[in-house]
């Protein structure tokens, strides 16, 4: 009877469960887009609805591209300044004359631009096999360079021909042309995803080594996936230059996180194999339709990134809800547990003795086998680890040579290590984080909220910074152990929990501060991170002491192991008697607490806490990291490494800092040393 | 639409505003102008003070019962501004106030807001559609005045270094394009270093610290930054110069900077150092953050038909150590009779910014900048 009445509704159901992700999000953008218009004073037109399609339709080409990048297990930070690329050039090389410029013929050399930046990217992440996310996060840097290059402030022209064109109607009165547009994109995508390469495109995300061994060329699909997204990038590019008019050389730089957040509220699975851009683009303007419900609720400008945190969250749960979640599942393992308990079979419960069966000794004693070399057992740490310090030596020695007054200067290495302190503590709370396989993005607020609070508290009086330090430090606890039960209980992918705490910090920061933060660090703190004992800076001999206790920590505790084991394989780590969970919210309260450090110790640098003190640290947090020799998905990598990546990041750009190079040139030079030290990174050919 | 499913969407609608906002319902005030302020970021002292003052004015007894003011950030994200303007119109505004994330991102959407009868005003930085109005003060004048000061006061002779702003954008290269023409004419100017401090007296920090590891104090005889003074001065002191050594800084107007250029000595209740008199020597200069609160006052001119000029250039507020003076309480009448630095007890970050004082806005002080309280 009920294998009847179930049979009909299965194809449905498959359907939908294949597609939750995309369900999900087009309920919510449904139920947002009525919220909007039953509060606002009249109903929505089309030309409301056309506005809305233009309004987002940049993020939503942009965030397909990305979609298709992470489908194949990839990540490309270097999307929004693509899109600030083809935006300057456009700008800068229309004919400001002509008002009827070809617009295929412009489409088509954004796409070309993007399109030449993935095969850039493709090169060296599919045919050199380095991380793509440190890779994008160098062109990142070079394409932001080359952009203020073309165009160093904003201005030029853009052909009001391809604003008719991009901005008019495909029907009038029923299709505004960017639904259109991304319809045609999705389209495109549709026939694509049931050719070969978008087999492969899945197969690889999901799992590389099998794909390349049923025969699908990984090298050439993970290539093309780079081009394909930055042909999308591209053409978001050439919207945004219809849509504005006119050329800015920072309009696609902010667009970057928002972009991860629309794929991952359209269900698609961070890491690969999962989802789809469609799902994606409406994610995208999920995102933007907010601007719209906080304008007609009229929610304070203070609660906006608590709102949007908030609606990032639900829409990533409500994606999630089934039988088989997270949730559900720690639920079930939660009441398995109790009754566990109560039947008094839970292994805690149990004896505790030992009950090894005694063996008798035998008599033959082996020959201990002779100790391997320091070389022969330290060999994977040093060959990741040692290319970070090779390319800080020579960063040394250029200084030396261009700058002077660098190897034999103490000044200059107290500031070095002063300034290195930042990235050196975030680097032990971030590393670990990344080597169970995860990635904080709360590191910005928690920074910030954590010097807010200090400077707040102390204002000026030591005496007041004995029990305030303590506090903040909890209280960054605390916010690590959100992060690590919405991860561990909740379920959520770590980028979207920590991205969510992340607004979620701001918010408190600027409630707290009330928009201007006040009070200041107190003598102390300023004369540990600014005086001097003999011609150090106290902070110096803290490092030493912190890099000690870094390196014990992840190389010589059971936690250490825990988190390598996690790293490697977190089903085996599982079965082999790691508690996952407990240890994950550890890691995630040790990033914090690092971030909280650094927060405090910025106060004491700066004298004061301003908002948006952090922002600087978090993708330098994450590439020190990876260019220290540790694998983004987790399980490889050595703090020394991570330090290593810290010099040599702070030792460039202390010799970047004092030549007098334009900015431009300073950002392609920074970009382009650290794709060289990752090069010497790559895995080898197995 | 059935009756039941209209009451359904009103109790999920009502359910939403009254858990979420309690102020909804305000919107409709009769007889008032409805005004929408689209700021920046306000992870930013500057934007925080400037929004303070654009809502002091909205309250101040003279636009009290004429002014329905609602604030709406954008964050950094010109394509979000962009969405939000159109929000606005779409909402019925009939004036919109603008921090302009870009100079000319907005210029379709703010043109089409133009079309619709809606007033744009734009403050501190510019629009470049022509139908917006901009107040604003002449930024290539702000970089061309410091510089010629810092040259005077080194004898067109010397080593300096340059802090910047945020690269890329319209105000940072018209300041620092307008200051390097001036040193280009003294050829015994040098610029030795040059770093882009993004605004931020934090920034300013560890870029100066990067500066200085490979350069001593002592080689360098001037200092030109858009922000990062006070910061600069304080770095010197730790280094042990005492407050006689310090070297000639042309830069922002926050009010630790103020303080510090105070003659040594000067009585200040809970100057704590750095933040204290030390008579250091400066050019202090700023984008004045009340040109929001004047953005709305000349909006509601506008809005009462009186004639408004599509473009204000506010004076440029300059401060040398000649004319620095102390202010008791910050009152505007106080500001006016010509003080324009304020007690640390009062004000109690050094960041903050303390060009507020304009004849054309009785209607704001310093309560104005600090809390959102219109003067009396």
């Amino acid at each position: 009877m009920s294998m009847a009445a179930a049979a009909p509704s299965s194809p449905v159901r498959r359907l939908l469960a294949t597609h939750r992700g995309v369900a999900v999000a087009a309920a919510v953008f449904l139920i947002l887009i009525a919220v909007v218009d039953l509060i606002s004073a009249g109903p929505l037109t089309y030309f409301d609805i056309s506005f809305l399609a233009s309004g987002g339709a940049t993020s939503a080409l942009a965030a397909i591209g990305q979609t298709i990048v992470i489908l194949s297990g990839g990540f490309d930070l270097s999307a929004g300044a693509v899109i600030s690329l083809v935006n300057a050039v456009l700008a800068r090389s229309m004919d400001p004359m002509n008002m009827e410029a070809n617009v295929l013929l412009w489409t088509l050399v954004g796409m070309g631009i993007g399109m030449t930046t993935g095969a850039v990217n493709g090169f060296f992440i599919a045919v050199l096999r380095l991380q793509p996310i440190v890779v994008t996060l160098s062109t990142m840097f070079i394409i932001q360079g080359v952009t203020l290059l073309v165009m160093d402030k904003p201005g030029g022209f853009v052909s009001p021909s391809l604003g008719t064109f991009y901005l008019g109607d495909a029907i009038p009165g029923w299709l505004p042309m960017p639904i259109a547009l991304i319809g045609v994109v999705l389209l495109a995508w549709a026939w694509l995803k049931n050719t070969r390469l978008g087999t492969a495109i899945y197969a690889v995300g999901s799992d590389a080594d099998a794909a390349a061994a049923v025969g699908v060329s990984t090298v050439l699909t993970r290539f093309l996936v780079y081009v394909i997204a930055g042909g999308c990038y591209g053409l978001a590019g050439v919207f945004i230059s219809a849509q504005t008019g006119s050329g800015d050389p920072l309009v696609g730089n902010p667009l970057l996180l928002s972009m991860f957040a629309a794929v991952v509220v359209g269900g698609t699975r961070l890491g690969g194999g999962r989802g789809g851009p469609l799902g994606s683009a409406i994610g995208a303007y999920v995102l933007m339709i907010v601007v719209n419900i906080l304008l007609v609720l009229n929610v304070s400008a203070y609660y906006s990134t608590i709102a949007e945190a908030t609606i990032l969250i639900l829409a990533v749960l409500a994606g999630s809800i089934s039988r088989t979640s997270t949730l559900a599942q720690q639920l079930r393992v939660l009441g398995t547990r109790l009754g566990a308990r109560r039947a008094g079979t839970l292994v805690s419960q149990l004896r505790q003795d030992d009950q090894r069966l005694a063996i008798a000794k035998t008599r033959k004693t082996v020959e201990a086998a002779a100790k391997p070399s320091f070389l022969t057992r330290n060999a994977e740490i040093l060959r990741y680890a040692l290319p970070a310090y090779v390319c800080f030596i020579i960063v040394i020695l250029v200084t030396q040579a261009w700058l002077g007054g660098a190897i034999l200067n103490p000044g200059y290495w107290n500031s070095l290590i002063v300034l290195s302190s930042f990235l050196a503590i975030l680097a032990l709370g971030q590393g670990t984080v990344i080597l169970t396989g995860g990635l904080d993005l709360s590191v910005p607020w928690t920074i910030g909220l954590c010097g807010i609070l200090l400077a707040g508290m102390v204002k000026g009086s030591d005496v007041a910074l004995i029990y305030a330090l303590p506090l903040v430090l909890l209280l960054a606890c605390f916010i690590g152990l959100i992060n690590g039960l919405g991860i561990v209980f909740l379920g959520l992918s770590p980028i979207v929990m920590t991205l969510a705490t992340n607004g979620l910090l701001q918010g408190a920061a600027l409630l707290y501060s009330n928009g201007t933060p006040d009070g200041f660090s107190s003598p102390m703190l300023r004369w540990f991170m600014t005086g001097k004992i003999w011609i150090f800076t106290p902070v110096v001999l803290f490092m030493v002491l912190f890099v000690i206790f870094a390196v014990t920590l992840l190389g010589r505790t059971a936690f250490g192991r825990r988190v390598y084991g996690i790293g490697n394989g977190i089903r085996a780590a599982e079965l082999s008697g790691i508690a996952v969970g407990r240890t994950l919210v550890f890691v995630y309260m040790l990033s914090a607490l690092c971030s909280g450090l650094v927060g405090v110790l910025l106060t004491g640098f700066s004298g004061q806490a301003s908002l948006g003190m952090g922002d600087d640290y978090l993708l330098p947090s994450i590439a020190v990291v990876v260019v220290g020799g540790a694998l983004i998905t987790g399980g490889r990598g050595h703090y020394l490494g991570m330090l290593g990546g810290v010099l040599l990041l702070t030792g460039l750009q202390t010799f970047l800092a004092g030549t007098t190079l334009p900015y431009a040139t300073r950002a392609i030079l920074f970009g382009l040393v650290v794709l060289g030290a990752v090069v010497a990174l790559r895995d080898r050919r197995n | 639409m059935t009756l039941s499913s209209r009451l359904k969407k009103l109790a999920l609608c009502t359910a939403l505003a009254a858990g979420l906002v309690a102020t909804a319902g305000s919107a409709q005030a009769a007889g008032k102008h409805k005004i929408f302020l689209s700021m920046s970021f306000i992870g930013n002292d500057w934007q925080a003070e400037a929004a303070n003052m654009v809502k002091a004015m909205a309250a101040h007894k003279s636009l009290a019962d004429k002014v329905d003011l609602q604030v709406q950030v954008a964050g950094p994200n010109a394509q979000r501004q962009i969405q939000q303007i159109n929000a606005m119109v779409q909402a019925g505004a009939e004036a919109i106030v603008i921090f302009p994330i870009s100079p000319t991102a907005l210029n379709q959407v703010v043109k089409n807001a133009c079309d619709k009868g809606v007033k744009v005003f734009a403050y501190d930085a510019e629009i470049t559609e022509p139908c917006a109005y901009n107040i604003s003060i002449d930024q290539e004048e702000a970089g061309r005045v410091t510089a010629e000061w810092l040259v005077k006061k080194l004898d067109g002779k010397g080593d300096i270094v340059l802090v910047t702003g945020v690269p890329g954008t319209s105000v940072d290269n018209l300041r620092t394009k307008a200051a390097k023409e001036v040193f280009a004419k003294h050829p015994d100017i040098k610029i030795v270093g040059e770093a882009v401090g993004m605004w931020s007296q934090a920034v300013a920090r560890t870029e100066l610290s990067k500066i200085t590891a490979t350069r001593n104090w002592d080689t360098i005889s001037g200092l030109w930054m858009q922000a990062g003074c006070y910061t600069a001065n304080a770095m010197q002191l730790e280094a042990g110069k005492t407050a006689e050594q310090l070297l000639p800084c042309a830069g922002e107007g926050s009010n630790g900077g103020r303080i510090q250029m105070l003659p040594a000595g000067t009585e200040v209740e809970s100057a704590a150092a750095p933040y204290a008199p030390i008579g250091a020597p400066r050019i202090s200069y700023a984008s004045p953050p009340y040109s929001g609160g004047l953005a709305l006052k000349l909006a509601v001119q506008a809005l009462e038909g009186k004639d408004v000029p599509k473009k204000t250039v506010l004076p440029l507020p300059v401060v040398t150590n000649d004319t620095v003076k102390l202010c008791k309480e910050g009152t505007w009448q106080e500001m006016k009779d010509g003080c324009n630095a304020f007690l640390p007890s009062l004000v109690s970050n050094p960041g903050w910014f303390a060009s507020i004082f304009s004849p054309e806005t009785p209607e704001i002080g310093l309560n104005a900048a600090l809390v959102g309280q219109p003067e009396n």
